[in-house]
């Protein structure tokens, strides 16, 4: 029982419902609110630890679509502010995870409130830093909500412990108490909802959290620290240190942190659950890491399918948002009765795309995030054409920003590495199997295991497939992206993760170390319960 | 007018319904006529039924084409089956049936032959020409005809361009037959001059791969590509164009589209063409003071068609709104839709009788109360009969096209045509999950009191 009896108990949650872009009205204030985010550009973002914040112009965030755009001008953190942030939280920390659950929640509901107020605003930055279109951007600072509603229930949930066997003469308890400091290591292409679903469930479990978002997207993560600070989270327990990878892997290393909850690439993942397993001089307890990293997501095809519906599924799964998914669709093992009639539709279907500006509500595929990752990907995409054969290609805009061309390749070689390491650009790759047993196979024998599709009309083949497949999230007769808080708990296995599925029970447990308590109620043999 | 001059008002109207509803019913074939049909009325009456036992049947029309031996259609048969909890015996012995090998063929070659024998009914033939022979039979019975060509989704512009073109040469079959075929006056003129015989219904989603809902620009202007031409050749011909109506997502470019495209001086005389109205929607009355604004204001000689219908997306409009917590688009319940649909008829009525010049009714439904109702209002209001036509489905209203008729209403069968077995699985899934359920209310409509299928919703 909270000691704060007014505090109103919560509605069940449900999912904060997307814009209807479907209608006229709702799309033109897509407009209005990039017009009022424009001239506030570049949005300035600082080094903000307890009430402190240091401004600075050590680096820059630009609009992928328009790169001489600056976006936000950014302080970078120090060796010395990443220590100072951490000291802070852990001493702040510690009166935030004695308050009650309820009380915690409620700051992390009203967070939400302030999101949905500036809703339109930060999916207006959205679409200018990361070149998020805007129904994705608008689903970003949706998710945003969803988790913090989520994990706001989750925590109040939690507090009440677990169930235990009892005994006469006993009473067993277990409940659950924060880890200390959390490193929340966030990337850019959700940029808001990841660190948001990261540090919001840090917060609900009663942790204090030092956020490094990725260098691509300070502006909208200065948001999410900006609503979660209004709505009544201390000043100590929420610190948000910009920079690049140094800043992040200070925290990695810091004695102090308790725990730390990462996005990204497997490459970064695997380094940082490296180096968070070896204890620094005076650190005092083994580094929980909740990491959620690459996918290369196969989908595959029965004979049987459906395939007006997986055209359209699969071209959205693999393109929507560049590619720049790790839940997107990568690879289609497609029956051999029915991969020429699906290849030649999804050819005809990706020469379709139109590769524009996110702003523009006609973009299917925006700009990728930035000169690096185009260089990169368009080489990945040469490759396939010269190992392979590419079937189909959108064409792309001239002018600048960093359009890649949409691509459907087939006919590579199944060592290569196109068909086994994660791109995170618009390359879908087609091949035919012989059967689905076959391309149960190949799903098995990948290293990573994060979403993969099935496009079948036989129960007993769905049945099958799902008990077969290492994937975390299978995803059957429908896209594989768009994961929904509280719906569709997401996270990979094998090296796509580690840890609990983000948005779903077992999360907010990950943020907590369990301790038991068993009380012996006799007294001399009398019983005092 | 005061309370008991509308409660007057009301009562005569109600009795005015009970009146057309009898003359439609006393001229309904007898279900005698047509012995195999009543079976399969019993099959499928039995299977609405029952919700899971529905679905099954419908997953396995839709799955058939998609099946390559009658090996794998009994498995997916098995499959459907196992799901269901409550499984008749016919449905234990299929199951058991494929547990072996000859049983699977067995079963599958039932099935596969099940699924011909009911795509007969719905799908008038394989090709336009194919069907010429079933729409000129209706037309010598008085009976009027849409077609409709089936086909898969359009995913690509290839796509595309073969739809336009199968519609471009159903329009030149359809004017070629309908020449010859007798004069049938009923279903030449209406009070707004001389009605095409030739009637083509289209779909602007075949039209263009590119339609996107919050998007629709890019869509227009692709369908336009391709509906322009198909515009012209039906001006050309003489014949009638129906632009068919979709979900929801598709409805603001398939309006514009057509508005901006009839308002192009070259098709200021021609051809006729029509659009629908969704009764089920909750806006569906601000979407009628649109089409009216636009016929209303147009200079366009051939009157505006609107086909009340009550919609046949109701389940998809419902999932994706709840999907995604938007207020659903559509009414949840059927009496709101019924409400609907009346209130929407009779605005079009008034129009209609009002200005002839510029709207032409019909009214697309099975519901005996609901076309009773339309033909009662438009009489009682002084219209003529001729002003509203009835639309029915081939298969689903071809007993009730054949009573209107006999009654001298104007009649027309949207009569899909295309491949049967895989014609039979767009079918399924565009329009009768929909509205299979009430469909036989008409057909069942000897049995049950007349009263109570005339009842006011």
């Amino acid at each position: 029982m909270s000691p704060l009896g007014e505090l109103p108990t919560v509605p069940p949650f449900r999912n904060e419902p997307t814009l209807e872009l479907r209608r006229a009205p709702q799309r033109e204030a897509l407009d209005q609110a990039l017009a009022a985010v424009d001239p506030a550009l570049p949005i300035a973002v600082p080094v903000w630890i307890g009430d402190d914040r240091r401004w600075g112009e050590d680096f820059f965030s630009s609009d992928p679509g328009r790169p001489e755009r600056v976006v936000a001008s950014a302080a970078e953190a120090s060796a010395a502010e990443v220590d100072a942030a951490v000291a802070l939280a852990a001493e702040a920390g510690r009166r935030w995870g004695l308050a009650p659950a309820a009380e915690r929640a409620a700051a992390l509901i009203g967070a939400a409130e302030v999101l949905r107020r500036r809703r339109l605003e930060i999916a207006a930055l959205e679409v200018r830093e990361c070149a998020k279109p805007w129904p994705e951007a608008d689903a970003d600072v949706c998710e945003a909500i969803d988790f913090l509603e989520y994990y706001a229930r989750e925590a109040i949930r939690l507090e009440s412990g677990s169930e235990l066997g009892q005994a006469p003469g006993e009473r067993n308890t277990m409940r659950y108490a924060p880890r200390g400091v959390v490193a929340v290591i966030s990337p850019w292409n959700f940029p808001l909802a990841i660190p948001a679903g990261m540090t919001a469930a840090a917060l609900a479990a009663g942790n204090a959290v030092v956020l490094k978002p990725a260098e691509q997207s300070p502006a909208s993560a200065f948001a999410l620290i900006e609503a979660l600070r209004e709505a009544g989270i201390p000043a100590g327990v929420l610190a948000l240190l910009p920079g690049d990878g140094e800043v992040g892997a200070a925290l990695v290393r810091h004695p102090d942190v308790g725990a730390i909850a990462f996005t990204g690439s497997s490459a970064v993942g695997l380094e940082i659950i490296e180096t968070a397993a070896k204890p620094a001089p005076g650190q005092r307890g083994v580094k929980r890491i909740v990491a959620e990293m690459g996918g290369k997501n196969c989908v595959i095809v029965d004979s049987d399918a459906d395939l007006d519906e997986a055209v359209p599924e699969i071209v959205r799964s693999a393109f929507d948002y560049a590619g720049q998914k790790c839940s997107a669709a990568a690879r289609v093992l497609a029956h051999e009765s029915i991969v020429a009639s699906l290849a030649e539709r999804l050819a005809g279907a990706v020469e379709l795309l139109r590769v524009g500006q996110a702003q523009e509500l006609d973009t299917d595929v925006p700009p990728l995030i930035e000169a690096e990752a185009r260089r990169r990907v368009g080489e990945q995409i040469e490759e396939a054409g010269s190992r392979g054969r590419v079937l189909a290609c959108a064409p792309v805009p001239r002018g600048p920003g960093w359009f890649c061309a949409p691509t459907l390749a087939t006919d590579l070689d199944t060592s290569s590495p196109l068909l086994c390491e994660e791109v995170f650009g618009p390359l879908l790759t087609i091949e035919a199997v012989d059967s689905i047993e076959a391309a149960c196979e190949i799903v098995e024998a990948l290293p990573l295991a994060l979403t993969a599709g099935l496009f079948s009309r036989n129960p007993a083949t769905i049945a099958a497939v799902a008990r077969r497949l290492p994937v975390g999230n299978l995803y059957v007769n429908r896209r594989i992206t768009g994961a929904m808080v509280g719906r569709q708990p997401f996270g990979g296995n094998r090296l796509s993760g580690v840890g609990a599925k983000a948005g779903g029970p077992g999360y907010l447990a990950e943020f907590c170390e369990s301790r038991v308590m068993t009380e012996n109620t006799t007294r001399h043999g009398l019983m005092v319960e | 007018m005061d309370a008991s001059g509308v409660a007057a008002e009301e009562d005569r109207l109600e009795r005015e319904i009970l009146e057309v509803g009898r003359e439609l019913i006393e001229r309904f074939p007898s279900a005698a006529r047509h012995p195999v049909r009543a079976l399969d009325e019993r099959a499928i009456a039995a299977s609405t039924r029952d919700r899971e036992l529905r679905a099954a049947l419908f997953r396995l029309v839709d799955v058939t084409p998609a099946c390559r031996s009658l090996d794998e259609l009994a498995e997916h048969l098995a499959g459907f089956a196992a799901e269901i909890e409550d499984r008749p015996p016919s449905l234990e012995a299929a199951m058991r049936a494929a547990d072996s090998k000859p049983g699977r063929l067995a079963l599958g070659a039932a099935v596969a032959a099940g699924v011909r024998h009911m795509a007969r009914r719905f799908i008038a033939g394989d090709s336009p020409a194919d069907a010429l022979e079933e729409l000129r039979r209706l037309w010598q019975a008085g009976i009027a005809s849409s077609l409709d060509l089936l086909g898969e989704a359009t995913v690509t512009s290839a796509e595309a361009d073969r739809y336009a073109a199968r519609c471009d040469q159903a329009l030149a079959t359809l004017a070629r037959a309908y020449a010859d075929f007798p004069e049938r006056p009923v279903l030449e003129h209406g009070p707004g001059g001389k009605l095409p015989r030739a009637d083509l219904s289209i779909k602007v989603s075949a039209l263009t791969p590119l339609l996107r809902p919050e998007a629709p620009r890019r869509g227009i202007e692709d369908a336009t590509r391709r509906l322009r031409p198909l515009l012209r050749r039906a001006h050309e011909l003489g014949a009638h164009l129906h632009v068919d109506m979709e979900s929801l997502d598709t409805r603001e470019s398939t309006l514009e589209l057509l508005f901006e495209l009839l308002s192009e001086p070259e098709f200021r005389e021609g051809p006729s063409v029509g659009v629908v109205l969704q009764a089920y929607l909750r806006d569906s009355g601000a979407e009628l003071e649109q089409l009216l604004g636009f016929s209303g204001k147009s200079d366009r000689l051939p009157p505006l068609t609107v086909r009340l219908v009550k919609g046949a997306y109701w389940d998809h409009e419902l999932v994706e709104a709840r999907q995604h917590g938007w207020l659903s688009p559509v009414f949840e319940h059927k009496q709101e839709s019924d409400r609907s649909f009346e209130e929407l008829s009779r605005r079009l009525c008034d129009r209609a009788r009002t200005s002839p010049e510029s709207v032409r009714v019909a009214i697309g439904s099975h519901n005996l109360r609901s076309i009773s109702h339309a033909v009662a209002y438009n009489r009682l209001s002084g219209g003529l009969d001729a002003a509203i036509e009835i639309q029915v489905l081939r298969g689903l209203g071809d007993d009730l096209a054949e009573a209107a008729a006999r009654a001298g209403l104007r009649a027309r069968v949207y009569s899909p045509v295309g491949d049967l077995v895989a014609g039979m699985a767009y079918l399924v899934r565009r329009l009768l999950e929909n509205t299979a359920n009430e469909s036989f209310l008409a057909e069942r409509a000897a049995g049950a009191p007349l009263e109570e299928l005339l009842a006011p919703p």
